[in-house]
Order: structure tokens, then C-alpha cells, then sequence
């Protein structure tokens, strides 16, 4: 029987589609028109092929009894229901590198492409319709595929550019990171604002002079004209399908030719240095593996996963392991790495776990916070703790009560106030400072939160690991 | 007809939209939006939205004159 069925908190935006979720099941409303819209994809071939190319998130038909719910869904009534596969975690585009929010913005494109074919259209392009199932980017909002009409331009053409392209080229042409930028304004970056980021060289880079430059003219000067007024002068003027298809073909062309030199580098370092040799490597990583073993955990959240060498470890016994880092060119290097091997179980995130992602949007529901996406059953907190006590500050006190509140075994590793790294962290801070930073406060703190299991020191005498359990 | 997109699209977003579709596209668009679309086009120019006058674009006369038509 469905548990109570509530709507998703983000997915009110569009009047014709919403999301319900009913204990572990997914489900869509649709308006008449939405649903006239879903059986329009679902008659063309589209629908089939893209769910078993893995780009569309597997959907079937339900009915209003599965939902288990009399609660007023859509302001029009529901007149279709849709169940969907289950995404194991929901990520946004602040937390993707720049390769992740490329390969979204190009499956956008090509599904663009794909549905103008069979005379249907995307009413929208975010990258919130975005999920990834590991490293491999899934399309989730079947109600965004609507039937065209013939005569209007692309209608996501501004939220493309606002929400895809203007991040990418900052992260690719001005080593801007875009993951502040799209953090801290939900519906991206406005032509304008863009446009104040470029120099005038800059408009001799592609994309800039027209969709930057240009857009941001055009926006300023025909901002009081009516939406309603230009869309019928366009038609009278006979656009043409075939002017989007070609705008939406030389979008992907730009898109896909966006590099970022830092993640190039990255990449190259990490195949050259991904050979784990020393001692300290060795027992740390038969550590990992005897301990995901044990718990065969569902959920691992790897924090500070840096090459990722430890989320390979434990996805060998997990269900599905983030790994996240604060360092955006190392998880660009992991996440391409995983692409390349078609890894679908390790799903790599950049964040910081001293400033992790908040409620973000409407109410504050909606766009939601790291913890309530799917509570971990084991953490690896690797090489973690001095950078959150010493560079961040948190007292360790405070982060042992927040690992715990989290309700998870954990594997977490100590390096001593005499390991190199801790004394690089501490050598610019006052002398005895982050006092409560030392092996045997940090002992008894852990103790007082968790049963420790197994405890063991590494080779190098610095560095000391704990398994323990809530 | 009301407008059947839960989006705005925006208006300019739609002029640039019809100007990068091409060759016959670029030909309609002068046509609808005339010579302020070539001043638009000049991009070594500084662009100055005080002298850009935006109400009086936004009330072109040609355009004004195709919407009264419609009506």
C-alpha cells in the first residue's frame, strides 16, 4: 500500500506537471494538457528509445488511486498519472564540476533535437531537469517535452543560456567558478550581468559577441516590448522550426567544443599519479574495504574524496557512494574519469563540507539541503578532520556531533598535530592555537559519541584510523 | 491567443533568436525591427541605455502598426 503522498517541494513551477512522492515511489501529475502532451511523446518513437539509451529517466503509466491522496495536486485537476524510476541522489549544478554541467547542457541540446523531429519541443532548459546516476547524465522532467508550435522560437532559449552557457564560459574563458554564481541565484545568470564579465576581446571568443554581448543589447532595448507582441510579429514573419533547429545545432556545436584548462591539467596529473604504492596507502585502503564489507552499506558518503581511490574501494560493497571534495579540478578529474569507464554507482559532487549546500529557493524548499537528499549508512571521512577543524575552524567537538547526528557507521582518520599537513595548516596560526585539535581529546570526544570497533595506527606514525558505529 | 508557455521567454532573447536563424531570418528581422536592430548589431560601440530612449523602442511605430493590424 503507498505511504501518504506529499508534492515535491521544487516542482511548482510549471501548472501542468508536478512531482508526488509516496514513500520510495516517484510519481508526475499532469493538467488535461500536460497529460495531452505525455501522450503525444509517448506515441512518438522517442519515448522508448531515449528511457533505453538511459537519457530519460524510466517512466510507465499509473493511475490516481496509486497516488493515495484526495489532496488537491494541480490547480486544474490531474488527469494523468506517471511513475518514475528513482534517481539514488539528487544533486544540482552547484555542486557539479564543469564537466558534469557540459554533458547535462549537451544531453538538453540533443534532446532538443530529438523532439523537434517528432514535431515536439522542451518547454524549458535547466539544468535542474538534470539528475546524473553516477557519472551518467539523466533527463527527469518527462513533462517538459510538449507538442510544437510552429512559428515560435525556442522557448528556452534565456534560461539555456542563463543557467548552461553563461556558467560554463565563465569556468572556461575567465576561470570564474560558476558554482557560487548558480548557489546563490536560483535562475542563473541574466545576459546583462553577464555581459559585464567580458572584456571587449572577449567578444572575439565564440558565443561571447552573440549570445553574451548581443543577447544583453537586445534584452536592454526591448525590454518593454510585450513578450505576446514579439512572438506574434515572429510568426507573422514566418520563423520557421527550422531556425530553431539550427540555433539549438550551433548551441551544441559551442557547447561542446567549451574546455577548462585547470580540469585538462587535473585530468592529466590524475592518470599519471593514480598508482598507490606507499605503506600508509596500502592499510588504509584494507581498512576501507574491510569495513564497507562488513556494513555493505546502501547509501556512503565519501567527504573529501579527492582522486576518488576510496569511493572505488567501498562502491565495491555499497549500493551508491558520493563522493564529494572541495576541490573542483580533482572531482572533475574523478568525474572523468568515471564517464570514461561508464561508472553509474560513484556519483562525484564538489562541495564543502564547513559550507554545505542549504535550503535554497522558494520557502527554502526548493532546491534542498545535502542531508535531507539521502542519509548515509556509512561515512569515510578520510583525511578530513584538520581541514575542517584547522583551516575551517569548526570545533571538533561540533563536527563529531554533527557526523553523528547523521546516524551512520563511520570510518574516520586522525592525522596528529606532528603530521606534515597539520603542521603546513597550522604553521601560519598563532602558537597553540586550535588547541582542541590533539589525538586524545579527539579520543574521548569520538568515544562519547560512537562505540569505536577497531582502531589502528599507520606505518608513518602520524596518522591514525577508527571504525565506529552510532 | 494567450500565451501557452509557463516561461517568458523574453522578448529580446526572441529578436536575437530570429537574427541568429540565419540569412532569410536576418532579412525578415531588419525588415520587422529596422535600423535599431543594425545599431543593436554594432558592437564596437559603447552601449548607452540613456540614449538607447527604451520606451520609445519599445513603442516603434512599425511594430505598432503591425500590432494594431493584429488586434
Amino acid at each position: 500500500m503507498p505511504t501518504e503522498a506529499s508534492v515535491e517541494t521544487g516542482s511548482f513551477r510549471d501548472r501542468d506537471s508536478r512531482v508526488v512522492v509516496a514513500g520510495d515511489t516517484v510519481f508526475r501529475v499532469l493538467s488535461e494538457r500536460g497529460a495531452e502532451d505525455w501522450r503525444a511523446l509517448a506515441s512518438s518513437e522517442l519515448l522508448e528509445r531515449l528511457t533505453s539509451e538511459g537519457s530519460l529517466v524510466g517512466t510507465e503509466e499509473a493511475s490516481v488511486a496509486d497516488l493515495g491522496t484526495d489532496a488537491p495536486l494541480l490547480p486544474d485537476g490531474v488527469a494523468a498519472v506517471l511513475r518514475h524510476e528513482r534517481i539514488p541522489f539528487v544533486s544540482y549544478p552547484y555542486e557539479w564540476t564543469f564537466g558534469m554541467l557540459r554533458d547535462a547542457a549537451l544531453l538538453q541540446l540533443d534532446l532538443e533535437l530529438e523532439a523537434l523531429d517528432q514535431e515536439l519541443t522542451l518547454k524549458d532548459a535547466t539544468p535542474y531537469n538534470v539528475q546524473f546516476r553516477g557519472s551518467d547524465p539523466v533527463f527527469i522532467d518527462v513533462g517538459s517535452f510538449e507538442r510544437l508550435r510552429e512559428g515560435e522560437p525556442w522557448a528556452g532559449y534565456r534560461q539555456f543560456c542563463m543557467l548552461y552557457l553563461y556558467p560554463l564560459l565563465l569556468q572556461a574563458y575567465k576561470e570564474i567558478p560558476f558554482q557560487p554564481w548558480l548557489r546563490g541565484s536560483i535562475d542563473g545568470i541574466t545576459p546583462r550581468e553577464a555581459a559585464r564579465f567580458f572584456s571587449f576581446r572577449d567578444r572575439f571568443r565564440r558565443g561571447v559577441l552573440t549570445h553574451v554581448a548581443l543577447h544583453a543589447r537586445l534584452e536592454r532595448r526591448y525590454e518593454e516590448r510585450e513578450g505576446g507582441e514579439v512572438k506574434k510579429d515572429l510568426k507573422k514573419a514566418n520563423f520557421k522550426t527550422a531556425y530553431v533547429k539550427a540555433n539549438v545545432q550551433r548551441m551544441r556545436k559551442l557547447v561542446a567544443g567549451l574546455s577548462w584548462k585547470a580540469g585538462d591539467t587535473a585530468w592529466t596529473g590524475y592518470r599519471e599519479q593514480n598508482t598507490y604504492t606507499d605503506e600508509d596507502a596500502e592499510r588504509k585502503q584494507a581498512f576501507v574495504r574491510e569495513a564497507a564489507a562488513a556494513s555493505r552499506p546502501g547509501l556512503v558518503w565519501d567527504m573529501g574524496c579527492n582522486d576518488g581511490a576510496y569511493s572505488r574501494i567501498a562502491a565495491e560493497s555499497a549500493g551508491y557512494v558520493v563522493a564529494f571534495d572541495y576541490d573542483h579540478a580533482t572531482v572533475e578529474a574523478l568525474y572523468r574519469s568515471l564517464r570514461s569507464e561508464g561508472d553509474r554507482r560513484i556519483l562525484p559532487l564538489v562541495g564543502n563540507l564547513a559550507d554545505p549546500s542549504p535550503g535554497l529557493g522558494w520557502r527554502g524548499l526548493e532546491r534542498r539541503p545535502l542531508e535531507q537528499r539521502g542519509k548515509p549508512d556509512l561515512i569515510l571521512a578520510l583525511a578530513l578532520i584538520h581541514h575542517v577543524s584547522i583551516t575551517a575552524n569548526v570545533p571538533i567537538a561540533e563536527f563529531l556531533d554533527w557526523v553523528r547526528s547523521l546516524e551512520a557507521e563511520m570510518v574516520i582518520e586522525f592525522p596528529k598535530r606532528d603530521d606534515p599537513m597539520v603542521r603546513r595548516l597550522l604553521s601560519g596560526k598563532r602558537t597553540g592555537s586550535n588547541s582542541d585539535y590533539e589525538l586524545e581529546g579527539f579520543e574521548r570526544e569520538l568515544g562519547e559519541r560512537f562505540q569505536i570497533s577497531k582502531t589502528e595506527a599507520l606505518p608513518s606514525g602520524t596518522r591514525v584510523l577508527y571504525r565506529v558505529h552510532p | 491567443m494567450r500565451t501557452l508557455a509557463y516561461l517568458d521567454p523574453g522578448s529580446g532573447s526572441m529578436i536575437l533568436q530570429m537574427l541568429l536563424g540565419g540569412v532569410a531570418a536576418v532579412a525578415v528581422s531588419i525588415k520587422m525591427f529596422g535600423k535599431k536592430v543594425f545599431r543593436t548589431l554594432a558592437f564596437w560601440k559603447k552601449d548607452e541605455p540613456e540614449k538607447a530612449e527604451p520606451v520609445r523602442t519599445a513603442a516603434d511605430p512599425e511594430s505598432k502598426k503591425e500590432a494594431k493590424e493584429t488586434v
